[in-house]
């Protein structure tokens, strides 16, 4: 057993769990080399509890996962199959999308039915609508006329001249 | 997985190694059990939460990415921390990280930390004689050199042996065990300050 005090160097190894069974015989019998070690396991337990703390408050603020949880998802051959599966699907699927009769083109064919049968009614009309105006000149002067009046379907009046 | 289970099949990896390229396989599992450790490492090294943040993704990032890498020769908790002392160096090194150290006094961050310590039942005066306290040891861990930094948080925080340290850091034992004996001076010397 050593009779001097230890020195600095051999507390730390006490307190690297370094010392030697003549360190810690003399540590049995030396009361202040106990109290010098025991300070210095005091302050490293200190520092100790409080970074600690600090570590666990930071991180008691910040998200629960770091942004990782999505790099594992589908592994990168699943994920280019399904493309190429898709790709198949859209391009066998697009002939018979070519083909089908499209509404928009329907409903243009029944737009031209019905201005074509606009424009028969006002052909049919014997007066145009801008001479209406006339017809009814002409029909206060048949009466010393040679014309006659006679009334066309629709109201309309025709003049009849010889 | 495939791989490694050929690797067992033909009597490259043993199940041990086996169970801990297993663990850096599920990324989430990994996370979970190793952040809040290599966030301490990183906050404590570099104190900034979210630098200390960042490289803590990274770490988990680079340690997936590099996973086939890994020869199982040590623990997957101290070939993170491998992985996460080399990021905190480089960020220690890049010159954003210099300008903001210099920026900022450690001595504001000392006594915040003080600050928030708590211990019940103690008288006022020797409460403030350990805040004190802890405001020198603080500053002393804060100035010491980068490698015995790291050292002394690996020893005394997460509490890792000299050998797992020196594998974790790539150093001989021998240094490792120089670095921890200046640190401990360090300490030693700070807290004679405040007797």
């Amino acid at each position: 057993m050593k009779t001097t005090h230890l020195s600095a160097w051999e507390h730390e190894e006490c307190i690297l769990g370094q010392a030697t069974p003549e360190m810690l015989g003399h540590l049995t019998e030396c009361a202040p080399c106990r109290a010098e070690i025991g300070r210095l396991e005091h302050g490293v337990a200190l520092y100790r509890k409080a970074a600690m703390e600090w570590s666990s408050e930071c991180l008691a603020t910040r998200p629960q996962q770091p942004h990782m949880a999505g790099r594992r998802g589908l592994p990168a051959v699943a994920l280019r199959w399904a493309i190429a599966a898709a790709v198949l699907l859209v391009l066998a699927l697009l002939p018979f999308h070519v083909g089908s009769p499209r509404p928009v083109q329907r409903t243009a064919e029944i737009s031209d039915d019905v201005l074509l049968q606009q424009v028969d009614e006002q052909v049919s009309v014997a007066v145009p609508a801008s001479m209406e105006s006339l017809t009814h000149l002409v029909s206060t002067e048949s009466g010393s006329g040679a014309g006659a009046v006679t009334s066309a379907p629709g109201g309309k009046h025709i003049v009849q001249t010889n | 997985m495939e791989a490694l289970e050929q690797l067992i099949h033909a009597g490259q990896l043993s199940p041990v190694r086996h169970r801990m390229a297993a663990e850096l396989e599920d990324v989430n599992t990994l996370c979970s059990t190793y952040r809040s450790r290599i966030y301490r490492y990183a906050l404590l090294s570099l104190r900034d939460p979210d630098l200390a943040e960042s490289v803590t993704q990274d770490c988990f990032l680079k340690a997936y990415k590099a996973r086939n890498e890994f020869r199982g020769d040590c623990s997957v908790a101290t070939w993170l921390t491998r992985i996460a002392t080399n990021l905190i160096r480089d960020a220690t090194r890049s010159r954003k990280f210099q300008f903001w150290k210099a920026a900022n006094s450690t001595a504001v961050d000392a006594g915040a930390i003080a600050d928030r310590l708590r211990s019940p039942g103690l008288s006022p005066e020797t409460f403030l004689m350990i805040k004190e306290e802890l405001r020198q040891l603080w500053d002393t861990v804060a100035t010491l050199p980068g490698q015995q930094r790291s050292v002394f948080l690996l020893r005394f925080v997460e509490e890792m042996e000299v050998l797992e340290i020196a594998t974790a850091m790539g150093l001989h034992v021998g240094t490792v065990k120089s670095h921890l004996h200046r640190a401990l001076t360090a300490v030693r010397k700070a807290m004679e300050g405040t007797k």
